[in-house]
């Protein structure tokens, strides 16, 4: 009775058995063995009564073993269809894998579509992932969290009393640290003199942020009070560079702006925060700083730690109470001021989550077009192949299981499409991160990791099953006995199958608009940005900075390096002009006062308008191209022992002197450097320059002689005639003759400057514009296949056009109509979810409307115009239709 | 009075069973008689216990199970070794013999 062939052979399956068939399985079997044994008992003369009781008798316990047999039987079941599930899984796989073989032109096309879309979302999902997901290397950094001021919506910075304020009056914090950024002069032994990037911050910082050192130690309590020793902390990356990562560091003596510093420690690399600081110095605070009186001087930063256990909310309402009484408390000083806290996360990446989650909003709408012309590929394919399927259903094949190995094959390509994406991430990412390290916070944590492969394995496999899908159930769709009776060349195309192709082409263009229409609004609004005019010639000028150490330059030392500066710089050869400032445009700074114009009073202090500050050389303003509109500039002549003069830009008479001429009025500048209610005469007004960013309008400003107020930092701009960069090594050179201790930095000419102020907006705009053209390529070929595919469907119909008459212009015509109608169908649904969307990139614009007519109708025309070109080829295929052959070869 | 039918010892019945299978497929009753009349009833076999067996032979992959037509038309549940439990069988007859050689060595008299 046995067949002899084991189980993981057989032929056929059982069809798998639900819980109450197996019921039914155990009890017709124990029944057939009683059964068997009171006939037995029977048989040999024993009544009936007792022959059952008897078998009954020898069963032993019934009840037991129906339950364990039923038990035992329902894991066999179980373990059984995970087997079949993989023994299918496997012949799948392996049909899916000769079947690819088997169209080596149609796999190529797919996985080569698939893996630009996949690969370029594992690029982008990487770089969302390492710099917005990834939690900032701390121990429960979600508690670490960032001040943020602002005073009448504007930002604005912390004052030594608001750390003694929010680390006394409130309970929600483990402790806060000031932070004050800090440029270090640094000077090793025998080694040039070096700028590097510092911070003073309190000593309880590194036990807030609980870092680990590298080496050494962190600061100790009372190490930032008042006649503690000077202590430093360094850098992993410093320790490294300089100092060879030797451990012997620690407790060695550097030179930090002129003043003898210990090494104590080093910061480990993933650590370093703020992530451009080198060096590390306790804050000591003047004594002055820590009274109500210095409420008004607003510079500093801060982070703290909010307890464990205490929500950041519950801590951010005690630190915005607090603000709240503080302005009430001091109304001379603040006006509309509010504290509150951000974690450190949202501070450090807030600015980039927006834009990033468009870019990766973009590229998955890649992924789609992608998905959707690989849908169009199987389409094609499953009509070819209707015949095999037909051939499997007759074989026994169930619909489901046709479909199940469908997916299989679509999952499959899938996979094989992300494997090869995983390649383009890494080579798209190496060009990325080259040019996001200025835009991007946090890009050296960005990865190919276990996420992201994760992240890239689940988006593959979901893309298999949006793309299989449709083709998938129109494969299970068919009809047996037509497909059979069509032969071997496969069966005419149903509407249904054209119907589909149609659709997935036109959301292909629709996608495409999506994207073409984001791409587009955001390069015109870079062009307009890139029209905005600086208010200065920046081209031909070279900058580069420099900060003298206290202990090194007092005033008259000050003075005096400027002035030799000034006369050096004009004698090298090639300058045209050279000045000095402390700040200039596109620099990064900000060094603003609050003023009094003579003749007004103003009822707090809080009232006092606030400006921007520029301390210059003479020449500044031809030097950097600034036009003088009124009055004189800062002339030579404007020295410490002359009377003390300002300059005044265009934006600053307007909204100060809107009727009058600034010219012979006079200001008193709050910033501690002129005597109380001593008054500066406006001499002269110039042109407006744009600060920090072309985007943003202007600021009042102010400009004072430099030679009147010398300071410790210090801008070079100098004009030439011929390449301004090749001003550097002469100008670094002169610089090192006047002091060899002194570091120059930021050497950048100033187009550089201004180009690297858009940076973000080229960054984002160079990317989306990437992805609009893979869509738009993508879509035309998807377009192009449809077409193409629909023409030889239908060459026998051309040919009985052609032989009734129909010219082949005509025929052509008519087949580009059919494309150029497609296309319009998606063109007007992609424009309305593009109004509709573009809502969310509206904050990215510059000086175009969402909405704006040009970029749409320039999307409407390219888009027109490649749909035509995609039709057209295919068009005059069908032009050229034989009549002849095309029905004969029916 | 005959003497009482001796307690199996633990896995006893599965290589009862197994060894019973060898001879071809049969289904449990089959199994049943024939392991009593191969032992004179000496080893007094439940069912219950012999069926429990036979399913968790089946879970271990050393039994398959499949329906058939018994030899008066009835479907009954049919057993077979697997080559697994051909192995299985050959491994636990020798700890067997080699258990039973050393508890016969210690009983008989030097």
């Amino acid at each position: 009775m046995t067949t002899g062939i084991p189980r993981r052979a057989r032929f056929f399956r059982f069809p798998w058995r639900s819980a109450k068939q197996i019921r039914a399985d155990v009890d017709e079997e124990l029944r057939f063995h009683l059964d068997m044994r009171i006939a037995a008992l029977v048989a040999a003369g024993i009544p009936p009564d007792a022959a059952r009781t008897q078998a009954l008798r020898e069963f032993g316990d019934l009840d037991d073993a129906r339950q364990y047999i039923g038990a035992v039987d329902h894991d066999i079941e179980a373990a059984q269809r995970r087997t079949d599930f993989m023994n299918d899984l496997w012949t799948d796989i392996g049909y899916s894998l000769r079947k690819l073989r088997a169209a080596p032109l149609f796999t190529l096309a797919a996985v080569v579509t698939l893996a630009l879309g996949i690969g370029a979302n594992t690029a982008i999902f990487s770089v969302v992932h390492g710099v917005l997901l990834d939690p900032l290397p701390f121990p429960q950094a979600d508690h670490i969290v960032r001040f943020r001021f602002t005073q009448q919506g504007h930002g604005d910075a912390g004052t030594p009393m608001d750390l003694v304020d929010n680390s006394t009056r409130t309970k929600s914090f483990v402790g806060i640290s000031v932070i004050e950024g800090t440029t270090a002069n640094l000077v090793r032994d025998n080694a040039e003199a070096e700028r590097v990037l510092g911070v003073r911050v309190s000593a309880n910082y590194f036990s807030l942020l609980r870092s680990t050192p590298a080496a050494g130690r962190y600061f100790a309590t009372g190490e930032d009070q008042t006649g503690a020793a000077n202590v430093a902390v360094i850098s992993e990356r410093l320790w490294k560079q300089d100092f060879s990562g030797d451990k012997s560091v620690i407790g060695k003596t550097v030179n930090i702006n002129a003043a003898s510093y210990k090494i104590i420690g080093v910061v480990p690399e993933a650590q370093i925060f703020p992530m451009t600081a080198d060096i590390w110095m306790p804050k000591i605070w003047d004594p002055g700083d820590l009274s109500d009186q210095s409420r008004g001087a607003r510079w500093l930063a801060f982070v703290g730690r909010v307890k464990d256990g205490v929500d950041v909310k519950v801590a951010n309402n005690e630190v915005e109470k607090l603000s709240e009484a503080t302005e009430k408390q001091f109304p001379e000083q603040f006006r509309e001021r509010r504290a509150r806290i951000v974690t450190l996360q949202d501070f450090v990446v807030g600015d980039v989550r927006k834009p990033l989650y468009i870019v990766l909003g973009a590229v998955a709408l890649v992924l789609l077009i992608a998905c959707a012309n690989v849908a169009n590929l199987l389409l094609v394919r499953a009509t070819s192949r209707e015949s095999e399927m037909a051939v499997r259903t007759a074989l026994g094949a169930s619909r489901t299981r046709l479909v199940r190995q469908l997916m299989t094959e679509s999952v499959l390509l899938s996979l094989v499409g992300a494997a090869v994406g995983l390649l383009v991430a890494k080579l798209a990412m190496h060009e990325l991160l080259g040019r996001a390290a200025q835009t991007l916070p946090r890009v050296d944590n960005v990865s190919i990791d276990g996420v992201t492969l994760a992240a890239t394995a689940a988006v593959a496999v979901i893309t298999g099953l949006i793309f299989g899908v449709a083709p998938a159930m129109q494969a299970g769709k068919h009809e047996l006995a037509t497909a059979l009776r069509a032969g071997s060349r496969g069966t005419r195309t149903r509407p249904g199958a054209n119907r589909a192709k149609q659709t997935i082409v036109v959301a292909e263009v629709a996608l495409a608009v999506m994207l073409l229409t984001g791409a587009g609004l955001l390069l015109h609004s870079f062009v307009k940005l890139l029209d905005v005019d600086p208010g200065f010639r920046p081209d031909g000028v070279l900058s580069m900075k420099m900060t003298l150490p206290e202990q090194a330059y007092d005033s008259t030392a000050m003075r005096n390096l400027i002035q030799a500066l000034e006369t050096r710089m004009a004698a090298l050869p090639g300058v045209k002009s050279a000045a000095i400032a402390n700040f200039i445009p596109f620099d990064g700074s900000s060094y603003d006062f609050s003023l009094q114009v003579r003749g007004q009073t103003y009822a707090r202090p809080s009232d006092q308008p606030d400006v921007q500050v520029r301390e210059v050389t003479a020449n500044f303003f031809s030097t950097i191209g600034i036009p003088i509109v009124r009055g004189r500039a800062i002339t030579a002549t404007d020295l410490a022992s002359a009377p003390r003069v300002l300059v005044v830009n265009q934006a600053f008479a307007k909204k100060y002197f809107p009727n009058e001429n600034p010219v012979g009025q006079a200001l008193h500048l709050d910033w501690g450097k002129d005597p109380d209610g001593a008054m500066s005469e406006i001499v002269g007004v110039v042109g407006d320059v744009h600060g920090a960013t072309l985007e943003d309008a202007p600021d009042p400003t102010v400009y004072a002689s430099l030679a009147q107020y010398p300071y410790r930092t210090l801008t070079i701009v100098a004009r030439t005639n011929g390449d301004p960069a090749a001003l550097t090594v002469p100008m670094r050179n002169m610089i090192h003759e006047l002091d060899h201790l002194l570091p120059v930095y930021s050497v950048q000419t100033m187009t550089e400057r201004v180009a690297g102020s858009v940076g973000p907006q080229r960054f984002y705009a160079s990317l989306i514009a990437i992805f609009a053209s893979v869509a738009l390529i993508l879509a035309a070929v998807g377009l192009y296949g449809v077409i193409a595919y629909a023409v030889s469907q239908r060459t026998h119909e051309l040919g009985v056009r052609v032989a009734l008459g129909a010219t082949g212009d005509r025929i052509s015509r008519m087949v580009v109509g059919e494309g150029l109608a497609l296309t319009a169908v998606g063109v007007v649904v992609g424009l309305v979810a593009s109004i509709v969307g573009g809502r969310l990139v509206a904050s990215l614009l510059f000086g175009v409307s969402a909405i704006d007519p040009l970029t749409l109708g320039s999307v409407v025309a390219v888009l027109a115009a490649v749909a035509a070109l995609a039709s057209w080829l295919p068009a005059r295929r069908a032009g050229r239709v034989d009549p002849l052959v095309a029905m004969r070869g029916d | 009075m005959a003497a009482q039918p001796l307690d199996l010892l633990q896995g006893t019945l599965d290589v009862l069973v197994l060894r019973t299978l060898a001879w071809g497929s049969m289904h449990g009753y089959a199994v049943s008689r024939w392991i009593h009349e191969r032992t004179d009833g000496v080893l007094e076999i439940e069912d219950a216990p012999l069926y429990k067996a036979l399913h968790r032979l089946e879970r271990a992959g050393w039994v398959s199970a499949e329906w058939g037509l018994s030899e008066n038309n009835r479907r009954a549940r049919y057993y077979s070794l697997t080559s697994a439990g051909r192995r299985q069988l050959h491994s636990r007859e020798l700890a067997w013999r080699r258990y039973a050689e050393a508890v016969f060595k210690v009983l008989e008299p030097a």
